[in-house]
């Protein structure tokens, strides 16, 4: 229920108005004079005040503007005398609610009232609405405040690198993971570079097509590639990465990028720990050729022993050439094994492989002819001066040569007219394809597998099991791979694939 | 003329090696490179005593000697196996032959692992067939 305070200079006035305002439900506060008035108001800060508009002293227009001034909510109704129109739209001017003429009558009173009861209503549920409003303002700032907190503090904190441009590709997230990666510190990069001053060309070209590009891709799967760091390091990376979208708008892009320098690191010492077991399983599997090239020293002594007692020179021969075959079978598997155990970086230099496969050939021509075997080279002549690590091609090619010219000496057809033939090819602008096939004994499917893998022999007293695993690590640390085709009785092809540089071009190739 | 003695081996030094031995102490050396021709020569001259390698390509001394004895004519010629492969490995592969029901062979007369002095090789086959 609503106070009012009545204001009039006239005692009768306020009385009779006073009984029919309390007897309407309201509480009624009475002031004779505008002074007294707003005394009273200040104290009591009712909701409604009527007010006459003479009175001496102050004025029911200056009382209005107080009691404005003091509460705007306040509703103030203004007694006017009878066609004082100038006042009456005087104090509308100031914020009255309304104004009733004299003499005043109930039913004008009742519909003032009225009226001004309703403004207070609505303000009131305004004022109410306005303040849920404000609270749920509030409350959705503090939670998008805390979203973003949130997603901002994920991004602080994943382990990935992200990097997320404007639709300029203009950095604007760039997490201490990218700092970790990168090298560049966040504040030389986050609305101060372009993609373009942080990723590869390769990477660029794809956000770059993406953003200008109507059917440029927009995501990019995960794939291992690398990046160049601030101090220049090349860093293996797993990266993905889309274009982002609002609707039909383009917003800007994202990357992910993950390190790879401690998972290849990794790999890298497993496949170290693993050739090493390897040479561990292979010495145990050693035993068998050891014995027998202690056994070729012991019996060549054996004769040169006997040579020298019976003064036969025939024997001494014979025993001291065994001796020297038998040392001649250690320092070819301590070598084999040396190989096989140690890293070894290539080392391209400038050379004519086709050159390289030639001396292979005639190297082993001797063998060859021994064994009945022709050797048929077929050269490319497109293969020019490139640059490559010699020794590799030397060491695989002339092992898987050596095996070839063995394969045909296993083979049991003694009718057939056995061949082996060292064939290149250039491949393309960066691989040459070197083939040595034969038409020897051939392998079956079991022997096949097992011919990388182990330390694993076919060829009794002469296998150590350690030529193929050798070339196949001096081949793969040339960056290549090498492949195999065979069939019992029919022959084996062994390729292998190398990359070279141009010549001129002397650099070291990472072995991962 | 002394008693025939069948080496097979493909190591021609072995070959040599033992032929040599055998030589010295008046016996007759014939000689295979692998496990075909043992067998041949085996059953063409009946030798005294068989000296022979177990890896060898393309067949090996363990299918030769499974045969040699077995085989009624044959079986027996005393055998002395030589070879870089230790005597439990040998062993163990006959008895794993035998559990797979192969036949049960008896073992060789000697068995001699790579590396071996002619002494030893010498006297293990005066030992054998004097």
């Amino acid at each position: 229920m609503n106070r009012i305070l009545l204001v009039d200079d006239e005692p009768d006035i306020l009385r009779v108005l006073g009984i029919s305002l309390r007897a309407d439900g309201y509480a009624v506060l009475t002031a004779s004079s505008g002074e007294e008035a707003l005394s009273i108001f200040a104290r009591e800060t009712p909701e409604l005040v009527i007010t006459d508009i003479k009175m001496p002293g102050m004025n029911g227009i200056e009382v209005l503007r107080e009691v404005k001034n003091i509460s705007d909510e306040t509703e103030v109704i203004i007694i006017t005398g009878h066609g004082d129109i100038d006042s009456a739209i005087e104090a509308l001017h100031y914020g009255a609610s309304d104004f009733i003429n004299k003499p005043v009558r109930d039913k004008q009173l009742t519909i003032a009232l009225k009226r001004a009861q309703d403004k207070i209503h609505i303000k009131q549920q305004l004022r109410e609405y306005t303040t849920t409003l404000e609270h749920k303002v509030e409350a959705a700032t503090r939670e998008i405040r805390r979203r973003s907190n949130f997603q901002g503090k994920l991004i602080r904190s994943s382990n990935d690198g992200i990097v997320a441009t404007d639709e300029e590709l203009r950095i604007v997230i760039y997490n201490p993971g990218a700092e970790r990666i990168f090298g560049y510190p966040q504040q030389g990069v986050i609305h101060r570079m372009q993609i373009q001053e942080l990723y590869t060309p390769e990477i660029v070209d794809l956000f770059v097509a993406g953003v200008t590009q109507e059917k440029g891709l927009k995501e990019f799967p995960w794939q291992e590639t690398s990046i160049v760091s601030g101090n220049g390091e090349n860093i293996p990376v797993r990266f993905s990465g889309s274009i982002l979208h609002e609707n039909d708008r383009k917003m800007g892009s994202v990357a992910f990028f993950q390190d790879l320098r401690e998972i290849k690191r990794l790999e890298h010492e497993l496949l170290k720990a693993e050739r090493l077991a390897a040479v561990g399983q292979t010495v145990a599997g050693l035993a068998h050729g050891l014995k027998n090239i202690l056994h070729g020293l012991k019996g060549g002594s054996y004769l040169v022993d006997l040579g020298l007692k019976k003064d036969d020179t025939a024997k001494l021969k014979s025993g001291w050439d065994m001796i020297k075959r038998n040392i001649g079978r250690t320092s070819e598997l301590v070598l084999d094994l040396l190989t096989y155990s140690k890293e070894r970086e290539p080392e391209f230099e400038d050379c004519f492989p086709n050159e390289i496969a030639a001396d292979v050939a005639d190297l082993l021509a001797e063998k060859a002819q021994e064994s009945r075997v022709e050797i048929k080279k077929s050269l490319d002549p497109a293969i020019s001066q490139v640059s490559m690590d010699p020794r590799i091609i030397h060491n695989a090619l002339l092992n898987l040569m050596t095996n070839a010219i063995d394969a045909c000496l296993f083979d049991e057809d003694t009718g057939q007219k056995w061949q082996v033939a060292i064939v290149t090819t250039l491949e393309d602008d960066n691989n040459i394809r070197f083939d040595v096939s034969d038409n020897g004994a051939g392998m079956s499917q079991e022997v096949r597998e097992r011919l990388f893998t182990s330390f694993f022999s076919t060829k009794g007293h002469r296998g150590t099991g350690l030529g193929l695993m050798v070339t196949r690590k001096l081949v793969e640390e040339h960056g290549g791979r090498i492949d195999v085709i065979s069939a019992p009785g029919k022959g084996t092809t062994f390729t292998i694939h190398l990359p070279f540089e141009a010549a001129g071009e002397k650099k070291t190739k990472s072995s991962v | 003329m002394g008693k025939k003695v069948l080496v097979v081996d493909d190591d021609p030094d072995v070959r040599l090696f033992n032929v040599t031995v055998l030589e010295e102490h008046g016996y007759t050396p014939l000689v295979a490179t692998n496990g075909e021709e043992g067998r041949n020569l085996a059953k063409q001259e009946k030798p005294d005593l068989v000296i022979l390698d177990v890896l060898m390509p393309r067949e090996s001394g363990i299918r030769l000697y499974r045969e040699l004895k077995t085989d009624k004519n044959l079986k027996h010629i005393p055998i002395i196996m030589l070879s870089g492969i230790a005597e439990k490995s040998f062993l163990r592969s006959q008895k794993v032959l035998a559990e797979f029901g192969d036949a049960t062979v008896p073992e060789p007369e000697a068995y001699l692992e790579k590396p071996v002095e002619a002494e030893e090789l010498a006297a293990t086959i005066k030992k054998i067939i004097g």
